[in-house]
């Protein structure tokens, strides 16, 4: 290490410039990494681009990080003045080597609320780095406040609203529907950066937790969005069935459809409509969506954990989900089925079964179940699930503890896998302490 | 196919004595190294780092071996405008390196170093209508922040300054269906957080709130067959998970639940015999982050040689006698001491649940 302070100086100030200008080169890069070589072997920039990858040779890190950090840190401190532009390019180096540093994020804040900092730019970065270090708590924290300012301009502006001119009007809503594509769109990208963090970080807390924001700040309330989230999310945990976070996750998209749902049945259908509106103002209704009964989804739940758990013997996510959805399953039936005291008889009204629309009624729910348990139903609606249910038989109905105990018993005479054994164990031990109390 | 459990193998030459003296001359040699590009890496929690190191040498008895003057001045020149202290000189205000830098000066009982006032207005400044806290003005929320508010005040005798109803309104509104706490409302139980949880409900003398057969169940079950914790389901053991499991149990009474000698070999496993050190698993590289923890676990573990710890603070029981603060802890549960009682609810730690698949 020879190099004179002066030297360093020179070397990091293009290396900072080099960063930013393959940036300005390539809008789209989509992944940042650091290219381990110990000594810089030729005379050329350690920054590497190829295609849209951005690389950077591991023997500059040294000289750069304490370079940009002390230069950001002088001008917190008013001893150095730095310009807007060049804030922008420090922050932006010191975050891609160092996620964490709260400091640079809370900078690049005040940027954006002066306005020098586009904050969809600020986004870009973010997902940047989050592909280098995709746990970075400092990064998903940031993330979330720049969101909170970008649904702020989203927000249509309600002052004078009534005092419009027709022309006025139509321009309003315009802009509204922008404003609706925008946050679309938003939603859409926020879902796939916490796809792409949490498929580089297995049980990436900081991603899923990230997502749930997500869902309850951008989207509440909405159920196609709940319903898409459900679906999608199937592929993935099947594939990922050693991820804690991501069933949680299902967890979470399970109770929200469950509680929508619900209330649904139970609040009448102006009340609904104005509490739909109030709480996704920005989404278009979702006419005609085909929404599953509560029954229908646990028991679609239940299947699947069956499945996965048999599949894929010795995971303890797979019987921690068996325990949130059997708990969510128990308690839902607890309070809006078995109030009446007597069940309600199956076959009366299967020609209403297949209710698509909000204002199913909770009997509908009931029926839903019950029908399950009737051989030959015949039923013929457009869900894909309905095809599995005619192919599994007609035993398989909504569990309860009686079938969960065989369930334990069965897996316990047919495995060899001592931790299944242990899980199963263990569910059967929750199932009587926790459930059957 | 069977499955790889995901879990370590403890070699036999791991170290199994506690090497204290080791662990000492680490802690005192870091903070030398200044130059270190790891050093710069990390300044964003520096005051945090030297609570971490502070706290391990006292409970070592070992504290007279930093610089109380060095430090005192360097935690004042990190108090801001708004009453909240940063990481490091140049760095901005938050409520964790706040919570860290009032932990050390209580550590040296020089609170006063300090304009306590505006720690205070700070904190309270923080706390939302729904209770929660932010963890700084920028507003992110988390039951992290309503740890690090509650934990402040209380070492500084004022937490009657906040809404503490509200804020444990929240702190209960985070609790999951498995006992355990996330970050927010619907977040994912994680024993970090379970820890600041408890932490938090024991500041405020709340824990009644708390389930804590089932909680304990939960915490219980983080322990794998190298006897390491881990945090959730299916991530491998560490030793900073394993002392916030530890305490969680410890503050609803039920550390008596889990496999304790297992535990030990599995800490003590995690030493560097040569440098001197814990790490998060046997053979990794150490810092001072899980020498704390391991030392902080191995005293809550019994472990003699080392001062009591308190598992809320995780400071000396004798730093907080000096100020008389003495958080709520639940008192063990009689009827679940061993596996071989009659439970009919309770743990099921690896090696209970072993017992039960025998049965």
């Amino acid at each position: 290490m020879a190099e004179s302070e002066e030297e360093v100086d020179v070397l990091v100030q293009r290396v900072v410039k080099d960063i930013n200008s393959a940036f300005k080169k390539n809008p789209n890069i989509d992944e940042i990494g650091v290219i381990p070589c110990p000594e810089a072997r030729y005379n050329r920039s350690p920054i590497v681009l190829v295609e849209n990858k951005l690389g950077m040779e591991s023997w500059c890190i040294k000289f750069l990080l304490p370079f940009v950090h002390n230069k950001l840190l002088l001008y917190r401190q008013r001893k150095q003045w730095l310009d807007r532009e060049a804030l922008i390019d420090i922050t932006c180096t010191l975050l891609l080597l160092n996620a964490d540093f709260t400091t640079a994020w809370n900078v690049r804040k005040e940027l954006v609320q002066c306005g020098a900092l586009n904050p969809e730019k600020d986004l870009y970065l973010g997902k940047l780095v989050l592909t280098k270090f995709p746990k970075s708590p400092e990064t998903w924290i940031h993330r979330r406040w720049v969101l909170q300012q970008v649904l702020r301009q989203c927000r249509p502006c309600p002052q004078g609203a009534e005092h419009k001119e027709m022309g006025q009007v139509e321009q309003g809503q315009a802009q509204g529907a922008a404003q609706a594509e925008q946050l679309q769109r938003l939603l859409q990208e926020e879902m796939q950066v916490c796809s792409d963090a949490a498929g580089r970080y297995p049980s990436n807390y900081n991603a899923w937790s990230h997502r749930i924001w997500v869902l309850q700040n951008l989207a509440r309330g909405n159920l196609k969005i709940l319903h898409d989230e459900l679906s999608s999310m199937k592929l993935w945990v099947s594939m990922h069935v050693s991820d804690h976070s991501g069933f949680h996750y299902r967890q979470f998209l399970l109770k929200a459809l469950v509680g929508e749902i619900t209330q649904a049945v139970e609040i009448p259908c102006a009340a609904l409509q104005a509490a739909t509106n109030q709480h996704c103002a920005h989404w278009p209704n979702e006419d005609g969506l085909v929404t599953a009964t509560v029954p229908e989804l646990f028991d679609d739940e239940m299947e699947l954990c069956t499945d996965l758990i048999e599949t894929y013997p010795g995971h303890e996510t797979l019987w921690c989900h068996r325990r949130h959805v059997f708990f969510l399953w128990h308690h839902w039936r607890k309070e809006h089925l078995q109030s009446g005291g007597h069940p309600p008889s199956p076959l009366n009204h299967t020609d209403e079964m297949f209710g698509s629309s909000l204002d199913a009624s909770l009997d509908r729910s009931v029926q839903a179940m019950d029908i399950d348990l009737a051989p030959d139903s015949g039923r013929q609606g457009g869900y894909t699930q309905d095809t599995k249910r005619l192919k599994r038989g007609p035993m398989q109905a909504c569990p309860g503890l009686p079938s969960e105990h065989s369930f334990v018993t069965k897996i316990l005479h047919s495995c060899r896998n001592t931790e299944q054994g242990r899980f199963a164990a263990a569910y059967r031990k929750w199932l009587d302490s926790v459930i059957g109390q | 196919m069977g499955t790889q459990v995901k879990d370590v193998v403890i070699k036999p030459d791991s170290p199994n004595t506690l090497l204290l003296e080791k662990h000492a001359d680490y802690i005192a040699a870091y903070g030398s190294k200044k130059d270190d590009y790891e050093y710069t890496l990390s300044e964003y929690l520096r005051m945090s780092g030297i609570y971490w190191g502070l706290t391990v040498m006292d409970l070592m008895g070992q504290l007279h071996r930093m610089n109380k003057d060095e430090i005192t001045e360097f935690i004042k020149s990190c108090q801001h405008e708004c009453g909240g202290i940063s990481a490091s000189i140049g760095h901005d205000p938050h409520l964790l390196y706040t919570l860290s830098a009032v932990q050390i000066l209580t550590l040296y009982g020089n609170v006063s170093a300090i304009d306590v006032e505006k720690v205070v207005e700070y904190v309270k400044g923080l706390q939302q209508e729904d209770g929660s806290f932010a963890g700084d003005k920028w507003g992110e929320i988390d039951t992290r922040f309503s740890f690090c508010a509650v934990a402040t005040l209380a070492l500084l005798g004022k937490l009657d300054a906040i809404n503490v109803d509200k804020a444990v309104e929240f702190v209960l509104s985070c609790m999951n269906f498995d006992g355990g706490f996330g970050c927010r409302p619907g977040s994912e139980s994680h024993a970090g957080q379970i820890y600041c949880c408890t932490g938090f409900l024991s500041v405020t003398g709340q824990l009644h709130q708390v389930n804590a057969d089932l909680l304990g169940w939960w915490l219980c079950e983080r322990q794998l067959p190298s006897g390491g914790l881990n945090g959730r389901p299916e991530k491998l053991p560490d030793v900073c998970y394993s002392w916030w499991v530890l305490a969680s149990l410890k503050i609803i009474g039920r550390i008596h639940w889990i496999d304790k000698n297992k535990l030990r070999s599995f800490i003590l496993a995690c030493q560097d015999e040569e440098t001197g050190g814990f790490a998060d698993r046997p053979g990794d590289m150490v810092d001072p982050f899980h020498t704390l923890f391991g030392v902080a676990g191995l005293s809550l573990l019994g472990e003699e040689q080392i001062k009591p710890v308190n598992p809320v603070f995780c400071m000396p029981e004798e730093v907080l006698d000096r100020i008389g603060l003495q958080p709520e802890i639940l008192v063990p549960h009689p009827t679940h001491e061993s596996c071989g009682g009659t439970m009919t609810r309770g743990p099921t730690h690896v090696y209970l649940s072993v017992c039960l698949s025998r049965l």
